[in-house]
């Protein structure tokens, strides 16, 4: 947790304030970076890009309780911004298929955490971006759709879309396995 | 195949689930009435709700950073530290305009030491320019 006194150091320009912000937060910036782009070298740009963004924008920045919120927002908007130059945001605003119906089936109680994760790399990028935001860091419809350039309703119907998606490939060991 | 209990049918419940699985209250209609009677849409309901618990306890979860990647963010700190104490255009603009709202404000006094010391440093540049230029003609002339 990031301290109201440490980013008040940290806007004073404090050296030793903005080292211990990245040791506090470096593990969460880089894992959101990592899981956004699904790259380990693009992660680390991105996340040296939103420290810049961060130690610039903390100036202006006076809602201390919604630090994380920010952080996040600042971390995606790094990462769209870095597909964007390379040519590849595109894949972020193109149509996605259509699912297959959901099978009847009754899930485990816990759902396993590799299985979870391997499950997410295997959606399209605009629901995987989408659920991510939504359900693994608490950023609402509204927020992930100002930084996708895209309308609150889209973001819903992405999101729809995830997680039935999310829901068959966990019920499908077997078809994911092969994909892998 | 599709099976009715009540008015909504099991396809049109489970349409709605991936959103209805979130946590907040929901007002009594339709949609519970059928899942209270259906045994299948209930546990697809728990599934959907074992899903998005298990996405953000994920959150807790983080990725392991490569090595060097915690040093290279230090440097970007340091770097961004120093920028921040070495002013720029803008604050030097903001300094320049507080320094006029100052001397406005504190009226003729600050004026007058700000004369005083403009023309002491003015007339000390003069006897130094004067001071040079004898010398420089004293040592012409001894060449000579």
């Amino acid at each position: 947790m990031v301290s109201a006194e440490l980013l008040a150091a940290c806007r004073r320009g404090d050296r030793r304030a903005f080292e211990e912000l990245v040791e506090i937060t470096h593990r969460r910036v880089y894992s959101l970076a990592f899981r956004l782009t699904g790259d380990r070298t693009e992660a680390e740009d991105v996340s040296q890009e939103a420290y810049l963004r961060m130690f610039r924008g903390l100036a202006g920045f006076r809602e201390e309780a919604q630090f994380e919120t920010w952080m996040h927002r600042i971390v995606t908007n790094c990462a769209i911004s870095m597909r964007k130059r390379r040519g590849r945001f595109g894949d972020l605003l193109a149509e996605e298929p259509e699912d297959v119906p959901v099978p009847d089936s009754t899930a485990p109680a816990l759902v396993e955490r590799d299985s979870l994760s391997r499950a997410l790399a295997l959606l399209p990028e605009g629901q995987r971006i989408a659920v991510l935001l939504k359900d693994v860091y608490g950023l609402s419809c509204k927020e992930i759709g100002e930084e996708l350039g895209v309308g609150e309703g889209a973001v819903k119907v992405r999101l729809h879309r995830a997680r039935k998606r999310l829901r068959e490939l966990l019920d499908e060991p077997d078809a994911r396995a092969h994909q892998l | 195949m599709s099976r009715t209990r009540g008015r909504i049918s099991c396809d049109a419940v489970r349409e709605l689930l991936p959103e209805y699985a979130e946590p907040g209250p929901r007002p009594a209609g339709a949609v519970e009435v059928h899942l209270a009677a259906c045994v299948g849409c209930s546990a697809e309901l728990q599934a959907y709700r074992s899903l998005l618990s298990s996405l953000a306890d994920l959150r807790g979860v983080e990725v392991e950073a490569p090595d060097g990647f915690l040093e290279a963010s230090l440097r970007t700190a340091r770097s961004a530290a120093l920028r921040g104490r070495i002013p720029g255009r803008t604050e030097l603009l903001a300094a320049s305009a507080r320094a006029s709202d100052a001397i406005r404000r504190h009226g003729t006094g600050v004026r007058y030491v700000a004369a005083t010391v403009g023309g002491a440093a003015a007339g000390a540049t003069a006897i130094a320019i004067v001071w040079w230029s004898l010398a420089r003609r004293a040592v012409s002339a001894d060449a000579v």
